[in-house]
């Protein structure tokens, strides 16, 4: 036990004080927040000036109300309310992105206005504009020209604007007044109401984002992790080490000491990011609620957390132990990249099981998913999230589970110890399991 | 001989990895304070048998004894053994990495600091000490290697080929430190298949061939076995004599003298009046012992 302990410490020691834990501690989030920032940056970079387009209106009614869509598409809720009925008189308005201008239809003929228009556009006096003809309101039909078809963001914002306009204008010519109409377009909003053991409570979904929350950490984990047990297993038969320590430590201890080992330091970064990220929430709500809204801190009983806590871990250790195995059959980390990958491949196709154990987590299907160790994790947490299955489910799945992480570990020690006899040699699935038999 | 202490004993000992079998019926006694080289050639079964000694691998069939009882956790932790296969953490540091070896044998706290710096001084690499193992020659590494065997103060020390690679007067370091340990009472098993450095450190030998045991004994009475049939000539002409095979079973010729292993049943006497007869300038003519490189090429090349 001491010589386990041993194990432990200098995994973890060794990577916690190397160069690369520390890096990639502070590195990773801000590679991830520059990855969830930078696309929002970009796509809010306004490469030119507002666009200008011309509106040629032969319905003559259309104009106004498609400026005030453009309007309420580029801002908030609350110019729409209040700036509706404003009139606007100018020639030329800037709205957001878009800056109209309406070209009289009046005294000339439409092939002039065109030849016009495609003149100031080839000329970079505007660069757009659109056609209304007299029907569009019974149609719905109108034309954009422009120099640059490939803007589709343009194009659909315009087309959306237009949509509204249209609608609105119709209902005007139907008779509806402005109460009604806006009383029309009111959302509805669909509350989700649970009924759990203790009576009618509201679930606003905040446990259920937390379980997904809980599978993706530990996805990222086995993500990030895996690679590192398998190459800690690799390690002694690359360095040749591995006779050395045999003939002091049974390979059992060796192997669960590296899997432990690891595990904790991936458990200390993740708790570092985990800290991190509490207080910068903390800072964020605390800055919200300063101004008026708050957050829902979802109403979740303590012993989920525990579950939380728990089947964390199990899902980590299971997908950890298979890296481990897998380290053990083979000779180099290369070797062992690709014979891994089947296991991403699991991983991803329990994460989705997700989504049918929501829907009826009460069905066997969810019950074999929910006690097969590798499906396990999530779809218990869904599982207990949404209809608390019996407590001896969900001991029984957690006893399946590591039992396994136990069973597997014993393998891939056996594995590893016949396979350092044999001197450097890969082993297919059924010689390790002959290895496993006869070592 | 007065009966000495058995540290290491095998009786009948077989281990067949499928339809190969690595050591077969072996028996023997390894006697405490003395140093003894298990040889053979490459493939012979020594580390095999080394193997099942430090309990990385158990024998199919017969038993092992160390310090007189069956191997287990606590015997485990007074053997210190150093893998023909060795290697170190690359990036670990020289002293962190000794701490470790050191607390697998359970050799744990202050005096651990102690032994780490008085070894590191012994093979002269005191001040690379906090240095990464990545950082040290090849050499070096070697060395650092040795110490992970020693560095609990084991009772039974067994190297498997701890000099090869190694530069002369490292050998040399070695070799000495071997033989302090022995001088304080350490028993150690030596495998190698270098016939001249065995024969200048072991006391007892054990020849394996195709997973057997060819001879046991000590070095002494198997040189002796063998008897004076070689003899060592410098001489000037006499070729035709020297390549009689009445005489001569075997001659080989050094830089500036010639040794000539005896044929069954001839006389050296014989050989040297022929040589005087033939008109040869003798300026040398000794009977010697056979090297242990003769006795082992004669042992394994004889058919079995």
């Amino acid at each position: 036990m001491k010589k386990f302990f041993s194990v432990v410490k200098r995994e973890y020691v060794q990577r916690v004080r190397a160069k690369m834990f520390i890096v990639s501690t502070i590195l990773l989030p801000m590679v991830m927040s520059l990855f969830g920032i930078v696309p929002a940056i970009i796509l809010s970079i306004d490469a030119g000036s507002a666009m200008r387009v011309a509106v040629v209106d032969h319905t003559g009614k259309m104009y106004d109300q498609l400026s005030q869509a453009l309007v309420s598409d580029e801002s908030s809720q609350e110019t729409q309310n209040n700036g509706m009925s404003q009139q606007r008189s100018a020639r030329s308005i800037p709205f957001g992105n878009f800056r109209l201008e309406e070209v009289s239809a009046e005294n000339q003929s439409a092939e002039q206005i065109r030849t016009t228009l495609d003149q100031r556009l080839r000329n970079k006096e505007i660069d757009g504009y659109i056609i209304l003809p007299p029907d569009f309101l019974n149609h719905g039909q109108a034309e954009f020209f422009n120099r640059n078809p490939g803007d589709v963001v343009s194009r659909r914002t315009l087309q959306s604007a237009l949509n509204r306009a249209a609608r609105e204008q119709r209902l005007i010519e139907a008779k509806v007044d402005s109460k009604t109409r806006q009383g029309l377009f009111q959302p509805v909003e669909l509350q989700a109401v649970k009924i759990g053991a203790a009576g009618q409570e509201r679930d606003s979904g905040g446990s259920f984002a937390l379980v997904f929350g809980i599978g993706f950490v530990m996805y990222l984990a086995i993500l990030m992790y895996g690679q590192i047990i398998l190459g800690a297993v690799i390690e002694e038969k690359e360095t040749r080490i591995a006779e050395i320590l045999f003939s002091s430590v049974k390979p059992f201890a060796l192997m669960m000491g590296k899997l432990v080992g690891v595990s904790l330091v991936a458990l200390t970064q993740l708790a570092i990011w985990g800290l991190a990220f509490s207080a910068f929430a903390l800072y964020g709500s605390g800055v919200l609620a300063a101004r008026g809204i708050r957050g829902n801190i979802p109403n979740i009983p303590l012993s989920h957390y525990i579950y939380f806590a728990l089947f964390f871990l199990l899902g980590y250790f299971i997908y950890a132990t298979i890296y481990a195995l897998v380290g053990s059959m083979v000779t180099t980390a290369q070797e062992g990249g690709q014979l891994a990958m089947p296991i991403i491949l699991i991983l991803v196709v329990s994460f989705y099981l997700f989504f049918p154990v929501s829907r009826s987590p009460d069905s066997s299907f969810s019950f074999w998913v929910s006690m097969i160790p590798f499906s396990a994790p999530v779809a218990m947490l869904v599982r207990i999230v949404t209809q608390t299955p019996p407590f001896w489910q969900i001991a029984l799945s957690l006893l399946i589970g590591f039992s396994s992480v136990l069973v597997i570990m014993w393998l891939a020690a056996r594995v590893y110890r016949v396979g350092m006899l044999m001197y450097g040699k890969r082993a297919s699935i059924p010689e390790a399991l002959r290895w496993a038999r006869q070592a | 001989m007065a009966v000495t202490e058995i540290t290491v004993k095998l009786d009948r000992v077989t281990k067949t990895f499928g339809e190969f079998t690595a050591v077969r019926e072996l028996s023997l006694d390894v006697r405490a304070g003395r140093v003894f080289g298990l040889l053979g050639p490459n493939g012979a079964g020594k580390t095999t048998t080394i193997r099942m000694i430090v309990n990385i691998t158990a024998p199919d069939s017969g038993s092992i004894s160390l310090f007189g009882r069956t191997i287990d956790a606590e015997v485990q932790d007074r053997i210190g053994y150093l893998p023909e296969e060795r290697g170190l953490y690359r990036r670990m540091r020289v002293a962190d990495q000794l701490r470790f070896f050191a607390e697998l044998k359970n050799f744990r706290g202050k005096e651990v600091e102690a032994k780490i710096d008085e070894w590191l001084e012994r093979v002269k690499l005191a001040e690379w000490k906090n240095k990464r193992s990545m950082e040290l020659s090849k050499g070096m590494q070697q060395k650092v290697q040795f110490i992970t065997s020693v560095i609990h103060d084991p009772d039974l020390l067994i190297l498997d080929e701890p000099f090869s690679g190694l530069d002369p007067i490292n050998v040399e370091l070695l070799k000495e430190i071997v033989l302090d340990l022995k001088r304080a009472g350490k028993t150690i098993i030596f495998s190698t298949h270098q016939m001249e450095v065995a024969e200048k450190i072991c006391d007892d030998i054990c020849l394996l061939n195709r997973s057997q045991k060819v001879f046991e004994g000590s070095l002494r009475e198997i040189k002796r076995s063998f008897g004076r049939n070689s003899v060592a000539v410098r001489c000037e002409g006499g070729d035709g004599v020297l390549d009689d095979p009445a005489l001569v079973s075997k001659l080989v010729r050094h830089a500036d003298e010639a040794q000539a292993l005896l044929a069954a049943g001839a006389d050296a006497q014989v050989l040297l009046k022929r040589l005087i007869d033939s008109g040869a300038t003798i300026g040398k003519f000794e009977m010697v012992e056979p090297s242990l490189n003769d006795i082992f090429i004669t042992k394994v090349t004889e058919p079995a």
